[in-house]
């Protein structure tokens, strides 16, 4: 018998939940045939189009800090309150995208930027060949 | 805490156009938080890279269908999270889930009595669409509420018990606060979220967890 909330089973589905909880679940899921079920059920539910809160929440990012207010945050420039909710939203919420966000910006902090600049060009060559005008044509680089 | 729709919706107008300056700018804006993204579930940083690479690929070729209305950054992420969830699949760390019979999806959620279930209201993707709508409207209007009168508890309240499904007791626990007033927190929250619902004239049936909270 799985304990986790329903919540956390609709964000391991979107990948959604932190690392270490994605794998807690993938874990028990191996054993659990009443787990991949609830799963199962939850997946086909969505497909009957109901909503529920944690999910419009999380897909929408309705509480999310923004990337300034993050940037600020690092550099404990910002309101004590905002800065103690930024803290609760990444690690007790354990927002994945926020956490993303924060470790992106700490990287640029710690100056690792030529290494950026490498892999983006290396992007940059292996999709600029989808890009297209939708009206026909290319222009730039 | 809103996003800079504005902003992506310039940069999107240009790639739509062609130009792959803004095709470049957009990569050097996402691909850090893509990366940390990715490669905090993959723990191997070729892969990672090479998750991301398909992230902007799939963009481009989704490109037509993105609605423009919709944050940029959520739909990137949206992208990364399918492109990792099939690579991890392909390595044997996610199973693959079961499908289940048509119905059978709303069974833990129908409502007790003589109410409609929800998987048996027919309705089309527009009308889910706007109902889906009306509730982060509400949301919003909530969360909203909570910001503007520096309610912080009662946003991490709400976080805690929606988001996380959290219950009670462990809400209660986490912010050092009585039992009694996390659910008073809540039933005034589903009270508000209610309210939308009815001014909107919206089925109960297809938000069941605003009429099973207590």
């Amino acid at each position: 018998m799985n304990d986790f909330p329903r919540c956390d089973l609709e964000a391991y589905l979107d990948e959604a939940l932190p690392p270490e909880e994605m794998a807690r679940i993938e874990r028990a899921v191996r054993e659990d045939a009443a787990l991949m079920r609830s799963l199962a059920s939850i997946h086909a539910r969505r497909g009957e189009g109901i909503h529920t809160l944690g999910e419009i929440w999380r897909q929408r990012r309705l509480s999310c800090p923004t990337r300034q207010q993050f940037g600020s945050w690092l550099l404990g420039a910002i309101d004590e309150d905002l800065a103690r909710y930024i803290a609760f939203h990444v690690e007790v919420v354990g927002c994945r995208y926020c956490q993303a966000n924060l470790a992106d910006l700490r990287t640029q902090q710690d100056g690792a930027e030529q290494v950026a600049v490498t892999r983006r060009r290396k992007y940059f060559q292996s999709s600029a060949g989808y890009l297209k005008a939708e009206g026909g044509g290319r222009k730039g680089k | 805490m809103a996003a800079p729709v504005e902003t992506d919706a310039l940069l999107i107008r240009r790639i739509r156009e062609g130009d792959s300056d803004a095709w470049y700018e957009l990569i050097a804006r996402f691909e850090g938080r893509l990366l940390a993204f990715i490669e905090s579930r993959t723990r191997h940083r070729s892969a990672a890279e090479d998750l991301v690479q398909e992230t902007f690929i799939g963009f481009l070729t989704s490109l037509p269908n993105f609605d423009g209305r919709r944050p940029l950054e959520g739909y990137l992420f949206s992208i990364a999270a399918h492109k990792l969830i099939d690579y991890l699949r392909r390595e044997g760390r996610r199973p693959m889930l079961p499908l289940l019979p048509a119905g059978s999806g709303a069974s833990s959620w129908d409502p007790v009595g003589g109410a409609r279930p929800a998987s048996s209201i027919a309705r089309s993707g527009e009308r889910r669409h706007l109902e889906e709508e009306a509730l982060a409207a509400a949301l919003v209007q909530q969360i909203d509420h909570f910001l503007r009168r520096g309610q912080w508890e009662r946003l991490e309240c709400a976080e805690l018990l929606f988001v996380r499904g959290w219950s009670n007791k462990a809400a209660a626990s986490r912010l050092g606060i009585g039992e009694q007033t996390v659910a008073n927190y809540k039933f005034e929250f589903i009270a508000a979220l209610r309210a939308a619902v009815r001014s909107q004239r919206l089925p109960e049936a297809v938000f069941p967890e605003l009429y099973q909270q207590s």
